[in-house]
């Protein structure tokens, strides 16, 4: 909304500067966004909330700039001299939705189509308006003074000089002003004349009755429409009109007549016409609305006393009367409803800078949630590991959200096609698309993650599902230094990630399976991650065909966790062990077993043969290949650890045990190296 | 051996020691020094030393005092010598050893948390010592909580099917396009009614996508209800926050705005971080960010949520209360310099990798 200071001072002598009004007015509600040097005059350009109907007309502001520097409002200039024959013999107007217009004005004039004089163009194009002829021009200029907007039809296209207001009819045809063909329904506002819509309802009026340079008499409209009917009629149209904005915001009911004397006034002012007597209106400006408003309320709410001369003060000068406890509301606030918005007026124009600042009393402690939490250590942790965060959008195509096997949630309305679903995995597409991103960079090493939701289609009722997820993707190497180059990622770089979260956050352990692996993963190179009964994810290599999808060549290895499955059930507190007291003995044992059989086996075999002196075993060598191992199978060190909790150990009982664990391995048909 | 015999003798093996020890260049040669004048088989001294019984009465004492003194003075040398030899050694070993410190050093593998976590996190360590709690709710939203309760009836702009996300086949369900529907979550389950201190951070969704704008974005929503909460408690609570968030030197202040569900309603503006106040591009000259909406909440919200509990629980006669929306991947974007709102999302390393955090 553009201001010319010499347009808003006819109505309010304001000698302020431009930067302290701008101030001004941004502190009480009416945001200056700008000032504008335009050929010598100075314009705001104001940034009005939709519910400031009220200032969106340069009057509006000049009311708000009166009470803010305590100046007299002038009223604008209606005086008119009639002249001819009563309006009401040339134009007759009947209200037959009286649910689209409550209030319908006109007036007749005669008048001589023209160019306006320079300063109405000059202010019609300060505030962004193109200037056409004289009469079009002074409706354009009352809707930005005033703000009401109002239409001239051509009389003479106008049948029998009668006009009604009605709801279109189905299918019915109109031309609008902008040349458009408009096919008309039901729930569409129309004024018409016998032979059809003339225009549509507060939002524009129609080709055929159109002011033209031949025009010598017109009927000059300005109603109150209702807001909803409006706003529905140019939703539906895709149309968004100077008048249309504000109709749909909420006009004033009780302007219409002035703004039709300003009009008049004008005319004759710029001799361009005179008006015939009277002013044909239908219809009623609705009561004014009472809204209670009570002092300690205001203390209430504010947190801060305002004498009550000055809340007097700042409402009468809004245009709010006083009568007993409440305050009748002016037509052009229909914004204020209840008791709250006269206070809001009221501390906008007290200050709120003069309001004090408070901490409220509190009686809780801060407190978050358990996976709030949960997330937050993850992220951390991961980030120590070197990963780096991403933050994906939750927007994937329809085709993407099925990578990961499941229908995906579905938008009604997306921005694209490849936004048009709602993402059920974290790697797929989220962090694949992140890796083409930066393979497209020339980027080639990359160890990702994202911790975040994502959307099942089943849920309670309609309700998608919404679970929390980590994804993390590994591809190419690990950092490379001058000294040696970096070794490639492999799949227990990713499996020693997730093993250590259970050692750091307080996570239950899980472990790895084999079965029934995602189709996306690399047959015999991943693993799901269960725990009891229930699997909490998956690891494991990408399909090359998938890989190749984000257009990947190496491996690219990834897994998926749903952190309320990770973090399901707290670990018991850590008791300490107490340190061994005598020493552990340490035995290496190699086996030659078939590559099928899993590393896990051998250890628990190990393990199991030592019998009870065996404190652990692990694997701490592996290697294959001829002469040393013959094809098919597969070299492992198990290296056990043996003590006695009460005494050292003699040398025969660790020879038993180590025995006795080679005996058990022979029993899964190992062969041991060294015997 | 006459007494000029043996001077002779004794002046010519000082000489060749002399002159082979200033030749000697390593522990080796030193040990073949000793071998030639001291050894005890070979060694010319020596010899002498042996010889003495042969030598005549009269000069016996007198060589050997002088052999002896010769044997003392040549190992004090040959010590000296083993020393700087040694020494060197030792320095020149060392020499070899040095490095080239200029060279890069050996990274471990360096992670980092995305800009928007590293802001959320902070807001949440902020609040939680400011004694709030950290609410999440859903982010598939329906009708009631997203707009009806929050005093925006059906057709009210902000619903316009542009700016909201609606789910294709759950009628009435929609991405939050705000976290003010974790208001009205929150206050119909409230486990201690009508008393509220919550702060919900997370994703809003909004039909939009250029510079300025992302379809997803990052809201913290904060609600505080009870007994004499006024604008004075907001105005201080928000002070003490962005203080928090930004430090205590830049200003704050408050101006009207508009939002259904809150009355009144305030917008709070920060000084500029960037150009301190004076007028940037990123303020647009008036040295002033727009930071958060807030406001008190509009009895409107009480009444439709009493309505949906079926009782009073918030007696707007008897509870007031403010609420505040801050979009933090702004705070990211302000303080950052980051001017498109699509790098956040878009996860180029070369973008990412240039945060601490």
């Amino acid at each position: 909304m553009k201001v010319p200071l010499g347009w808003l001072r006819e109505f309010v002598d304001v000698k302020a500067s431009p930067r302290e009004l701008a101030d001004a007015l941004t502190l009480s509600g009416l945001a200056v966004d700008g000032i504008l040097e335009v050929g010598g005059e100075t314009v705001l350009d104001l940034d009005v909330t939709t519910n400031r109907v009220d200032a969106m007309n340069v009057y509006g502001v000049a009311r708000e700039v009166a009470v803010l520097y305590g100046l007299p409002l002038k009223p604008p200039e209606t005086t008119v001299s009639e002249a001819g024959k009563p309006a009401k013999e040339a134009l007759s107007v009947e209200i037959l939705a009286p649910e689209l217009c409550p209030r319908f004005c006109a007036r007749v004039l005669d008048v001589r189509i023209g160019p306006s004089p320079v300063w109405i163009r000059e202010r019609l194009e300060l505030v962004g308006v193109r200037p056409i002829s004289n009469v079009v021009d002074l409706t354009n200029y009352v809707l930005f003074e005033l703000g009401q907007p109002s239409h001239a039809f051509d009389l003479a296209r106008v049948k029998g000089g009668r006009l009604s207001v009605r709801w279109g009819r189905e299918r019915e045809a109109l031309k609008t002003l902008d040349g458009a063909d408009r096919v008309l329904n039901p729930r569409v506002g129309v004024v018409a004349g016998l032979e059809g819509a003339l225009g549509l309802a507060g939002i524009m009026g129609g080709a055929a009755s159109e002011v033209s340079d031949g025009t010598t008499e017109i009927a000059l409209e300005a109603a109150h429409w209702n807001a909803l009917a409006v706003r529905r009629a140019a939703k539906s149209f895709g149309m968004h009109t100077e008048a249309s904005h504000r109709f749909e915001r909420g006009s004033d009911p009780e302007l219409p007549p002035l703004a039709l004397a300003r009009l008049a006034h004008l005319l004759e002012k710029i001799g361009a016409g005179t008006c015939r007597p009277g002013l044909v209106d239908v219809g009623a400006a609705p009561a004014r609305r009472k809204v209670r408003l009570r002092g300690a309320r205001i203390d209430a709410v504010l947190g801060a006393a305002v004498p009550p001369q000055k809340v007097r003060g700042i409402l009468e000068g809004l245009g709010f009367s006083p009568e007993g406890d409440s305050y009748s509301v002016p037509g052009f606030r229909g914004d204020v409803a209840r008791e709250e918005d006269l206070i809001e007026e009221v501390a906008r124009h007290f200050g709120l800078d003069k309001i004090p600042s408070s901490l409220p009393p509190t009686r809780q402690t801060g407190t978050t949630s358990p996976l709030l939490r949960a997330e937050q250590d993850l992220r951390a942790l991961l980030v120590g590991f070197g990963l780096s965060e991403v933050v994906t959008l939750s927007f994937v195509s329809e085709g993407d959200g099925r990578l990961a096997g499941e229908s995906p949630v579905v938008l009604e309305n997306p921005l694209s096609e490849e936004q048009a679903a709602l993402r059920n995995s974290i790697v797929l597409p989220g962090l694949l698309s992140v890796l083409r991103t930066n393979l497209r960079q020339g980027r080639r090493d990359l160890g990702i993650f994202e911790v975040g939701r994502v959307y099942q289609a089943k849920g309670e009722g309609p309700w998608p599902t919404e679970v929390r997820r980590l994804g993390v993707l590994l591809t190419g190497a690990l950092p490379s230094h001058w000294s040696q180059k970096g070794r490639p990622f492999d799949l227990f770089d990713l499996k020693g990630f997730l093993e250590a979260i259970p050692m750091r956050l307080e996570v239950r352990s899980f472990e790895s399976s084999s079965a029934a692996l995602p189709s996306f993963l690399q047959p015999g190179r991943g693993a799901l991650l269960v725990r009891g009964g229930a699997t909490l994810g998956y690891l494991g290599a990408l399909q090359p065909e998938m890989a190749g999808r984000f257009e990947a060549r190496g491996d690219v290895l990834v897994a998926e966790i749903s952190i309320e499955g990770l973090f399901e059930g707290r670990p018991p507190a850590v008791r300490v062990e107490p340190l061994p007291r005598f020493p552990i003995v340490q035995r290496d044992i190699s086996a030659i077993v078939p590559l099928t059989l899993p590393s896990l086996r051998v250890v628990e075999a190990a393990l199991r043969g030592a019998g009870p002196l065996a404190r652990d075993a692990r694997i701490t060598s592996r290697f294959d290949g001829p002469p040393a191992v013959p094809a098919g199978h597969v070299s492992l060190t198990v290296t056990l650890r043996l003590e006695h909790r009460e005494r050292t150990l003699t040398n025969d009982e660790v020879q038993a045990a180590v025995q006795s664990a080679v005996q058990s391995l022979k029993g899964l048909g190992a062969e041991i190296r060294g015997e | 051996v006459d007494r000029e015999e043996l001077h002779r003798t004794i002046e010519a093996l000082r000489e060749d020691f002399s002159r082979a020890l200033a030749l000697v260049r390593d522990e080796a040669g030193l040990q073949a020094l000793r071998d030639r004048m001291l050894g005890r088989k070979s060694g010319a001294v020596s010899g002498l030393l042996r010889s003495l019984g042969q030598m005549a009465e009269g000069i016996r004492k007198e060589a050997g005092q002088e052999l002896n003194a010769l044997k003392a003075s040549m190992d004090g040398s040959l010590e000296g010598a083993l020393g700087e030899i040694l020494g060197r050694l030792r320095a020149e070993r060392l020499g070899r050893e040095a490095v080239d410190l200029t060279l890069p050093g050996r990274l471990p593998p360096v992670g980092r948390r995305h800009p928007i976590s590293a802001v959320r996190e902070e807001l949440e360590a902020i609040f939680l010592s400011m004694g709030y709690e950290i609410y999440e709710g859903t982010e598939v939203e329906d009708d009631f909580h997203c707009f009806e309760a929050l005093n925006m009836p059906p057709d009210h702009p902000a619903r316009d099917m542009q700016d909201t996300f609606y789910l294709k086949g759950r009628p009435g369900l929609l991405l939050r396009t705000h976290t003010s529907s974790q208001q009205i979550r929150y206050l119909l389950s409230n486990p201690h009614p009508p008393e509220v201190r919550i702060v919900c951070p997370g994703k809003v969704f909004r039909r939009d996508n250029d510079i300025t704008h992302s379809p997803m974005f990052q809201q913290v929503e904060m609600l505080v209800v009870g007994e004499g909460i006024t604008l004075g408690d907001l105005k201080g609570t928000i002070e003490a926050f962005l203080h928090r968030l930004f430090g205590p030197s830049y200003p704050v202040r408050f101006r009207p705005s508009y939002f259904p569900y809150t009355e009144p309603s305030v917008e709070a503006d920060l000084g500029c971080i960037v150009c301190g106040g004076k007028g940037c591009r990123v303020c647009k000259g008036t040295g002033w960010l727009e930071i958060m909406g807030s406001g008190m909440v509009n009895p409107a919200v009480f009444e439709a949520v009493n309505s949906r509990l079926g009782k009073t629980v918030y007696d707007p006669e008897v509870v007031t209360g403010f609420a505040f929306g801050l979009g933090f991947d702004r705070v990211a974007m302000v303080r950052h310099g980051i001017d498109d709102i699509r790098l956040l999302y878009e996860n180029d390393l070369r973008f990412l990798e240039q945060f601490r955090g």
